[in-house]
């Protein structure tokens, strides 16, 4: 969910685009990240583990922890959390426990 | 092709930023290389007004700051910025390489300053990998630099000052922040952090941790227990909460990887934040010319990574040129380091820096809180009694409109001497540690100083025994602002409803920066009890 009133922020958002995210269409404002914008959409869970295929979801937001890797327009291992949201953009999940 | 540079700077944070400006200045050709497609670092979430000396940006919000640091560093020709470009390794020759644009650039800088920051630590519990448990500064980049609400209802783990402020932002924003779980039997963070949340209802639980966190695909709620005095679990006092996230904010860690891989000699020092880069006082590391700041060089406040950035860019700027001039200012930076690091709240980083290196200003001294018995404060966020008493002024003088400085812990801050135009409030024997004082015989209630304090700790109170009747005039920066002439509920220190009263006069135009000052009228043995007010039917409190 979108913040729409802040008694200290204003948020200016940039042009309505759209991706997708396994399939499904997401809406996103230019200059959010892939990962701010599935949050926006209320998705949280975003991969499984390698092993016990366990949810994972997002963790620090900065690039560092790697919970949030996904295969974006064909590229493994990006980390959407501080990837921006691109027009057309194709962001699939990364189960990578499956191909063993 | 070999970019050649007198400095490069490694982090577009506050403490590069301040790097590469003491640099440029200074007429080095300088080089500030930013991961992220934007400058700024952390201060760019921060929508509080920081702590510290006025002279450094203390008062301002954090996210002016920022702005304030990038227009400074635009006007400087001699400077290049790389956005969104990745330091990837510093090499034998001399060479640094970047990624950029998918391409790898190579630098060939004389002198180095290292700004990488930190990222947050981890912590066990039964369940921690679900989908829900987020660090605090994630919570933080949704919520203030996307405008994107994290969650509904939100535990805290950690009563630090980022787990107190992250709190606080998250009520801000909308969410409901059910609690702040501390398993030290103080609150760790500063304590006009912790009055802020009490008096919005937020119940601080000292010596508890959370044990799991419940739920299958996402956070569904947490399972909570108390400690004991030795953080053993007290058997039968596990407590099941419901929430939809879990936040943690239990520390911060350097990022030091670009340093080991460079050379630098490290080594773990838990007071600084784990693995720290070696270095001296003049923030060198072991290979000269390569100089560290800010969370990297050891986990402290935005103000001390701003002052470090300076000074690590002005030793960048000796080493490279061998130009004396910029001693004076070297030495200024250091005395005003060591003025935030010299109360008791910076003990942890005294005790810290003395096991890198001797400096004359640097003690592992323990200083104990003088002033005021901070006791029920430190376990609680809410002042005794008798703390309140020694702010007031005498009876007589209650008739006319006077300041109340709810500030008891000895914390490096000294906004509020510069927002009275009367010069009615100093801080004794000009220690920057030390509470501030009102002089009541200068001041005249005028509400200047509410609004810029950034612990929000100041209130002006007024009686009128006559009538049996009184005011009192507080900060407010929530959504739901009351009107003039509202009837308004009345909240004491601890978010308990005292009452209702009229909000007689507002008072939100540029000087309060969105901090609105709303004054209530009351009745008067209700006046010194009234910490908050809202609009009535938007209660919204914590639950535990």
């Amino acid at each position: 969910m979108r913040i729409k009133e802040h008694p200290i922020l204003e948020f200016e958002r940039g042009k309505k685009i759209q991706f997708t995210f396994n399939g499904n269409v997401i809406e996103a404002y230019e200059g959010e990240t892939i990962a701010a914008a599935l949050h926006a959409a209320g998705i949280w869970h975003y991969n499984n583990s390698d092993v016990l295929k366990r949810p994972r979801g997002l963790f620090c937001a900065i690039g560092h922890c790697s919970s949030c890797l996904m295969t974006v327009d064909g590229v493994p291992n990006t980390r959407i959390c501080v990837t921006d949201a691109v027009d057309g953009m194709v962001v699939k999940s990364e189960n990578r426990g499956d191909a063993k | 092709m070999i970019l050649e540079y007198d400095a490069a700077i490694i982090g577009g944070g506050p403490a590069g930023i301040c790097a590469a400006i003491a640099a440029g200045k200074n007429g080095l050709k300088t080089l500030l290389i930013e991961e992220r497609d934007f400058l700024g670092g952390q201060l760019i979430k921060q929508t509080h007004r920081f702590f510290g000396s006025e002279e450094e940006h203390a008062g301002t919000r954090g996210i002016h700051i920022a702005d304030d640091l990038k227009a400074e560093l635009v006007g400087l020709s001699n400077i290049d910025v790389m956005t969104s470009t990745t330091a990837l390794g510093y090499y034998e020759d001399g060479i640094l390489t970047a990624l950029h644009d998918e391409k790898m650039v190579k630098i060939k800088p004389k002198s180095m300053v290292l700004a990488t920051g930190a990222f947050e630590r981890f912590l066990p519990f039964e369940n921690n990998d679900l989908p829900g448990i987020f660090g605090a500064g994630a919570v933080q980049t949704l919520m203030n630099i996307y405008g994107i609400k994290p969650a509904d209802k939100v535990l805290m783990i950690g009563s630090g000052n980022i787990g107190l402020i992250v709190s606080y932002q998250l009520i801000q924003a909308g969410v409901q922040v059910i609690g702040v779980v501390e398993a030290a039997s103080k609150i760790g963070g500063y304590l006009v952090h912790a009055s802020k949340l009490r008096r919005l209802g937020v119940p601080i639980m000292t010596r508890h941790t959370i044990k799991k966190a419940i739920g299958t695909d996402k956070v569904q709620g947490a399972l909570l227990c108390q400690l004991d005095e030795n953080w053993q679990e007290i058997e039968g006092s596990q407590k099941q909460v419901a929430c939809d996230a879990i936040c943690l904010a239990v520390g911060l860690t350097p990022l030091a990887d670009i340093l080991s891989q460079m050379g630098c000699e490290t080594t773990f020092i838990g007071e600084l934040g784990g693995i720290v880069p070696k270095r001296t006082a003049d923030l060198e590391t072991t290979k000269p010319g390569v100089f560290v700041a800010g969370d990297l060089a050891g986990i402290e406040e935005a103000s001390a990574a701003m002052l470090e950035g300076e000074l690590a860019g002005l030793n960048a700027v000796k080493f490279v040129t061998g130009d004396e001039r910029v001693n004076e200012r070297i030495h200024h930076l250091k005395g005003e380091l060591h003025g935030l690091r010299a109360g008791p709240v910076g003990e942890k980083i005294r005790y810290g820096l003395a096991q890198l290196f001797e400096d004359s200003v640097i003690t592992s001294e323990k200083i104990d809180s003088h002033e005021h018995d901070i006791t029920q404060l430190a376990h609680t966020g809410i002042p005794a009694w008798e703390n309140i008493d020694e702010k007031m002024p005498d009876e007589q003088r209650m008739i006319k409109p006077y300041a109340v400085i709810e500030c008891f812990q000895e914390i490096p801050c000294n906004p509020c001497v510069f927002s009275c135009p009367f010069d009615a409030i100093y801080i004794p024997k000009e220690d920057i540690n030390l509470s501030p004082v009102v002089n009541f015989d200068k001041c005249t209630g005028c509400l200047s100083c509410i609004s810029g304090c950034p612990g929000l700790a100041i209130f002006v109170e007024q009686r009128n025994p006559e009538q049996g009747k009184g005011t009192v005039s507080i900060p407010f920066e929530m959504l739901n602002r009351p009107q003039k002439g509202d009837v308004v509920d009345l909240l004491a220190r601890d978010g308990h409803k005292l009452g209702t009263g009229i909000v007689t006069r507002i008072l939100y135009g540029q000087k309060q920066d969105k901090t609105a000052v709303i004054t209530v009228e009351t009745d008067i043995e209700l006046v010194n009890k009234v910490r908050n007010i809202q609009l009535q039917g938007t209660d919204k409190k914590g639950v535990m």
